[in-house]
């Protein structure tokens, strides 16, 4: 299923995340997360991209990982979020399962 | 720390790859706390010198590899069938091993390089085969040892994986083992950038060909396949990528994401971990990495030959025995030939000058070096090509007595410490100035003589630049070809690193700084285009560098095939000395061949042979014609600038123009050396020496320091110290830490001998000041013989030196302007007839009002559109009895005959088979481009068919056709020749210029200081030279036939005309005269305007639109 919505993510100093609330719903990584870096097209969407401006133009950190409510053990899903480096948000972005 | 060594390195040498230049990743690495770095460079070693030089400096280890494509051709044709790609890989040469590594390296790369004329591809045909080695002869060249092959993802290994089919994989491994079978020369390379998990370069699957390589248990390494420096550099190799591809961004699959940094040693342990999800494992690969880059380190003495001179053995030269000796015999010959009735006082002279030169070079062991040189230079005048050398060389007597040189350095007080000492043990640099269109001929004659192993020519590296790096960025963003053109033609001098603050202070580029405020596209363009400015943009041939070296040179640098099809080094300019190599700059320089050709011409129209080298050098008339400042065609005077400071300076004799030369450049105008020089040199003030020691050294240049060789003589009387350290002295005044060392050592020791306080600091202030603006004597002279010698063609000869600067063109101006010079000296302009005009501008004999005549005929090859063949069929086939017979033999295209019709090549012809006009021949080629079919030409075939008979039953010409008027053959003559020789295209507009009291240039002379004028003209050159004031000053140099007027626009009047400032041809400038100079007036320019702007509005006044009733 894919959503575009800004959550709230709690992480570990390394900037690895935790859990994340959800529409009200606390949701707990349940499993090593991975992390990779998508690209963006910064010719399409970029006002600027002058000499130092960063790789944040250019590629998105984005995580994928297990995760389940608090209290139910048994139940998980896929989830994965994207982290803007530059303002600190969080999005969710596709869920499975 | 931990330590991680990168082995997969793009410079930004790979060009269209790597965007980070060698130096900046060796200063990363050592940052990082590396202790050694790699340069794989795409497909060559481009960087790899550089590389290493950096390292050697930072105290690090250089490695060295190639990133290049493997392919498979078993069972390929040579010729039709493409072999299969197999890989991408990076082949690191073994270090310490005494060059054999980098020998196999440069092998390597060499036979990859050949691949690219292979099956008789040629390279100018753009449809060249990609760089690319057989992995059977890869295989076979690194057999031995030597190198190790690193294969990555991107292989068929791992195309396999990324699939996730294991059998496939495993049997392309097996394939690969097979052909490198010794662990040492083998090794899977894994790299992660992180991509998503599956995909390519993803962790995830990186893990996959770890488990297979270890299944088989071959040799893994890490690597980051590096592309660029740090993150931010990514969206560069974007926009390199679309260059590279020809493509727009989002036309083609980009680069993953901007993982392929140099990352540091932390980082990539994590990444080592996150492929192999246990430690143990991840320490071992990166201890593999560490091992596999502890056997690549590089000692560049012993592996590179690096700085050791290596020059043509003994045997390739012809010579036996001692070179020293058999040097000073040729130097000992060459005084007989030089000086051959000098007194005995002077000769005693000369041989101690000599000896001195020939201490210098025995004790630096260059005696080899100098018997190179003289033996190419004697070979070039065997084959009968002018020569000349230039720069420091013409200081040394040995040059002049071996022929190497044409300037006598005792005649003209040079010195050799300038050029050779024993304080610097580089090899010096010679460089010889020959014919240019002979100069391919030179370089096939030095490989033949030396061999091919011996030679190689020299490659360049070309940056991309303000308009090139323009281009490129708006290619990527997808604009269109006019959008780039018309933003290209506004970028005028500056560099493109500065382009956003050009916006503001650049008034023609003041539409286009709107736009990038709207446009979102346009801003981009600012931005990228000053990310690209500086970066290497591609490798071509030098355009005059020829490496001679001893039969080790192919182990020691690659080559590659180059446009001219002899073997092009890899290595650049700034190579050649830490690589020991010898380099000879044969220049081509079409002053050259204009003298040459004028001095044939001379020999075959008046039967006098003239040694040009040989003339006396201080001929009256030669220097008369100078002081008019008449100077287009002139070598190195005939510039705006140059024209107006030979006005105020008025020489008179050789040394004047060695000196107005050495000032005529952006130093002594910054310095503000020329105004006192002049003043004194007029009188209008006193020479001031600061000391009566500095005057026999300065005289020659009213007290004002010019030359190199001034400071080294000062330094030597007021320190004692030989000229040999004064000249380190010097090159240490341009370094500025290490300059106060040099003040310290001149105070001191000129206040020991003597000089008081007062002379000791203002002749440092002096010399501080001189800086880097001075010039080496030597190199003026060497410049001013040429100078002299086409003055004085042009003073005697005027058609004959003229025929030669149209036919080589060495000049600035376009030929148009040439025309009108000829035409204000009275030489004789024949057009082109189709009967008498051959490839070159010759000399003509001809008789008209009872009188022998010459002229230059123009010549058949100005015409645009007229192919090569046309030309050969036409001049082979002359003379032809009429237009159909031209027709018939030189079988022109429509187009051409139609031209050839059009700029009146046919009327002589016509002329002669009746009273014909210009009319009538254009009628009878429409006629003859109706005909379908041309008919063969052969008269023994019969010719019966139809189009024949079309054209001889059009024997008869058309008749009753009008004359074309003047404006008519101008316009025809512009559009094909881009020449006016009917006459000058300004006339058409003289009615309305005469209207407006516009001006001659040559008027200008007579005028009082400050008139109001206004002066036309066609525009024949802009320059913006640098000023002492920084401020951007644009001069605009106009020919109206009548010579040339020059202006200068500041700041206010560039803002006034900024739209017409750079583009339009054709103007009228109003302003203020200014007097320079004895024979010197530019304009101050006030205003401009375009001329045919103004003419349609001057039509209008005259005739007014009648409106239309209505």
């Amino acid at each position: 299923m894919r959503v575009d919505e800004a959550v709230s993510v709690s992480t570990t100093s390394s900037g690895e995340p935790i859990g994340f609330n959800w529409r009200g719903i606390v949701f707990l990584v349940k499993s090593r997360p991975t992390r990779w870096f998508a690209r963006r097209e910064w010719w399409v969407e970029a006002a600027r991209v002058h000499r130092g401006i960063g790789s944040g133009v250019i590629e998105v950190e984005m995580w994928r990982l297990q995760a389940g409510q608090e209290l139910n053990t048994e139940a998980k899903a896929e989830f994965e979020l994207i982290h803007n480096a530059e303002d600190g948000v969080w999005r969710l972005t596709r869920v499975w399962g | 720390m931990p330590q991680f060594t990168h082995l997969h390195v793009a410079s930004a040498f790979s060009g269209h790859y790597g965007v980070t230049r060698p130096e900046l990743l060796a200063e990363a690495a050592l940052a990082q706390g590396s202790d050694a770095l790699a340069v794989t460079d795409r497909d060559g070693l481009y960087g790899a010198v550089k590389h290493i030089g950096a390292c050697l400096q930072l105290g690090i280890s250089p490695i060295v590899g190639v990133e290049l494509m493997v392919v498979d051709s078993t069972g390929t044709s040579s010729l039709r069938t493409t072999p299969t790609e197999r890989a991408r890989v990076v082949i690191l040469a073994h270090g310490q091993n005494r060059g054999i590594g980098w020998s196999k390296l440069c092998e390597v790369v060499s036979a990859a390089q050949m691949q690219r004329i292979r099956g008789g591809k040629s390279l100018t045909s753009k449809r060249d085969n990609p760089v690319s080695i057989d992995i059977e002869e890869l295989s076979r060249l690194i057999d031995g040892g030597g190198c190790t092959v690193l294969l990555g993802s991107d292989s068929d290994l791992g195309r396999a994986v990324l699939q996730a089919d294991r059998t496939l994989a495993e049997s392309i491994l097996e394939s690969w083992l097979k052909l490198f079978p010794k662990p040492e020369s083998f090794a899977v390379e894994l790299v992660s950038h992180l991509t998503e998990p599956g995909t390519d370069r993803s962790s995830l699957v990186a893990r996959r060909l770890l488990q297979l390589a270890d299944s088989y248990r071959v040799n893994c390494v890490l690597t980051n396949a590096v592309r660029y420096l740090s993150p931010d550099d990514a969206l560069t190799a974007d926009v390199l990528d679309s260059a590279r591809l020809l493509e727009p961004l989002g036309m083609f699959e980009p680069q993953p994401n901007a993982q392929a940094w140099l990352k540091p040693a932390e980082a990539m342990h994590q990444i080592a971990l996150e492929i192999t999800e246990e430690r143990s494992r991840a320490t071992e690969l990166i201890d593999a990495t560490n091992r596999l880059a502890d056997r690549c380190r590089l000692d560049p003495v012993s592996d590179c030959g690096w700085g050791k001179p290596k020059t043509p053995e003994k045997s390739a030269l012809g010579i036996e025995g001692n070179p020293f000796e058999v040097l000073w015999q040729k130097c000992q010959a060459g005084i007989n030939w030089r000086y051959g009735d000098l007194s005995a006082t002077k000769l005693t002279q000369i041989q101690h000058r000599l000896s001195q030169e020939l201490i210098t070079i025995n004790k630096l062991d260059f005696a080899t070096y100098f018997l190179t040189v003289a033996d190419v230079a004697q070979m070039i005048r065997d084959m009968r090509i002018r020569i000349a050398a230039r720069g420091s060389g013409a200081g040394s007597l040995v040059n002049f007595l071996l022929g190497i040189s044409g300037v006598d350095p005792i005649e003209h007080d040079l010195l050799f410490e300038r050029f050779l000492s024993t304080e610097r043990s580089s090899l010096p640099d010679i460089d010889i100035d020959v014919e240019s269109a002979r100069r391919h001929e030179i370089y096939r004659a030095i490989f033949k003589r030396y061999g091919s192993n011996r030679v190689t020519l020299l490659s360049m590296q070309s940056t991309y630049r303000g308009r090139g790096a323009m281009r490129d960025s708006g290619q990527a963003l997808g604009l269109d070809d006019d959008q780039i053109d018309e933003i290209a033609q506004n970028m005028w001098r500056f560099s493109a690193r500065s382009f956003r603050g050009a916006l503001e202070t650049k008034p023609e580029l003041a539409n286009f700084a709107q736009a990038v405020e709207q446009d979102r596209r346009m801003n981009l363009l600012v931005d990228i285009t000053e990310r690209l400015d500086r970066l290497p943009r591609h490798i071509s041939m030098h355009p005059c560098g020829v490496i001679l070296g001893d039969s080790s040179l192919l182990s020691l640098t690659p080559v590659e095939p180059s446009g001219m099809g002899l073997p092009m080094s890899q290595f650049d300019k700034d190579d050649m000395d830490p690589m020991g190599f010898l380099k000879l700059d044969v220049l081509g320089v079409r002053m050259q061949n204009t003298m040459a050709y004028a001095v044939q011409e001379i020999e075959r129209i008046h039967g006098k042979s003239i040694d040009l080298d040989a003339i006396p050098k201080d001929d009256p008339s030669t220097f008369e014609l100078i002081r008019t400042t008449n100077t287009l065609g002139i070598f190195q005077i005939e510039s705006p600038g140059q024209r107006e400071l030979t006005g105020k300076h008025q020489p008179t004799e050789f040394n004047d123009l060695t000196i107005q030369i050495s000032l005529f450049r952006p130093g002594p105008m910054k310095g503000n050396m020329i105004a006192p020089y002049l003043d004194s040199r007029h009188g209008f003030a006193q020479a001031h020496y600061v000391h009566s020691d500095l005057k026999p050294i300065l005289q020659e240049t009213y007290g004002v320091v010019i030359f190199h060789e001034h400071v080294l003589r000062i330094l030597h009387v007021m320190t004692g110290c030989s000229l040999a350290k004064a000249d380190e002295l010097r090159r240490n005044l341009e370094n500025p830490r290490i300059a106060p060392r040099v003040q310290k050592f001149f105070k001191e020791k000129a206040l020991e001998r003597g000089y008081s306080k007062l002379v000791v600091n203002e002749v440092w202030g002096i010399l501080e000041g001189f800086g880097s603006f001075g010039f080496c004597k030597a190199h003026g002279a060497a410049f001013a013989l040429p100078t002299y010698q086409s003055a004085w063609l042009k003073t005697h000869y005027p058609t004959e030196f003229l025929a030669g600067i149209f036919t080589h063109d060495p000049g600035m101006y376009p030929r148009r302007l040439l025309l009108s010079e000829a035409r204000r000296l009275g030489v004789n302009i024949l057009p082109i007839d189709v009967n008498k005009s051959t490839r070159e501008y010759r000399v003509e004999k001809y008789r008209a009002n009872g009188k022998t005549q010459t002229g230059i005929r123009l010549a058949l090859s100005e015409i645009q559109g007229v192919s090569e063949n046309e030309l050969d069929r036409i001049v082979a086939q002359q003379p032809f009895e009429n237009i159909a017979d031209f027709y018939l033999r030189a079988k022109p295209s429509r187009r051409t005959l139609e031209r050839l019709g059009l700029i009146g090549a046919f009327d002589e012809l016509a002329r002669q088979n009746g009273d014909y006009t210009r009319g009538d021949v254009m009628a009878r080629i429409r006629q003859l481009n109706a005909i379908k079919n041309r008919p063969a030409a052969d008269a023994s075939q019969p010719t019966l068919d139809f189009e024949s008979l079309a054209v001889s039953a059009l024997e008869q010409m058309p008749t009753g056709h009008a004359e074309f008027d003047d404006t008519e053959k101008i316009i025809n003559e512009l559009l094909f020749t881009r020449m006016d020789f009917t006459k000058h295209q300004l006339e058409q507009y003289r009615p309305m210029l005469d209207e407006m009291g516009v001006v001659y240039s040559d008027e200008l002379v007579g005028m009082r200081n400050k008139s109001e004028v206004l002066v036309a003209g066609v525009r024949v050159a802009t320059q913006t030279p640098p000023m002492r004031s920084g401020k951007r000053v644009v001069f605009i140099s106009l020919d109206d036939g009548h010579g040339c007027s020059d202006s200068t626009f500041f700041d206010e009047a560039q803002r006034r005309c900024s739209h017409i400032l750079f583009n339009t041809r054709l103007l009228v400038i109003a302003g203020k005269t200014r007097r320079t100079g004895v024979r010197g007036v530019s304009i101050m320019a006030e205003n401009a305007w375009d001329i045919r702007e103004l003419w349609r509005q001057w039509l209008e006044k005259k005739n007014p639109p009648t409106e239309l009733a209505g």
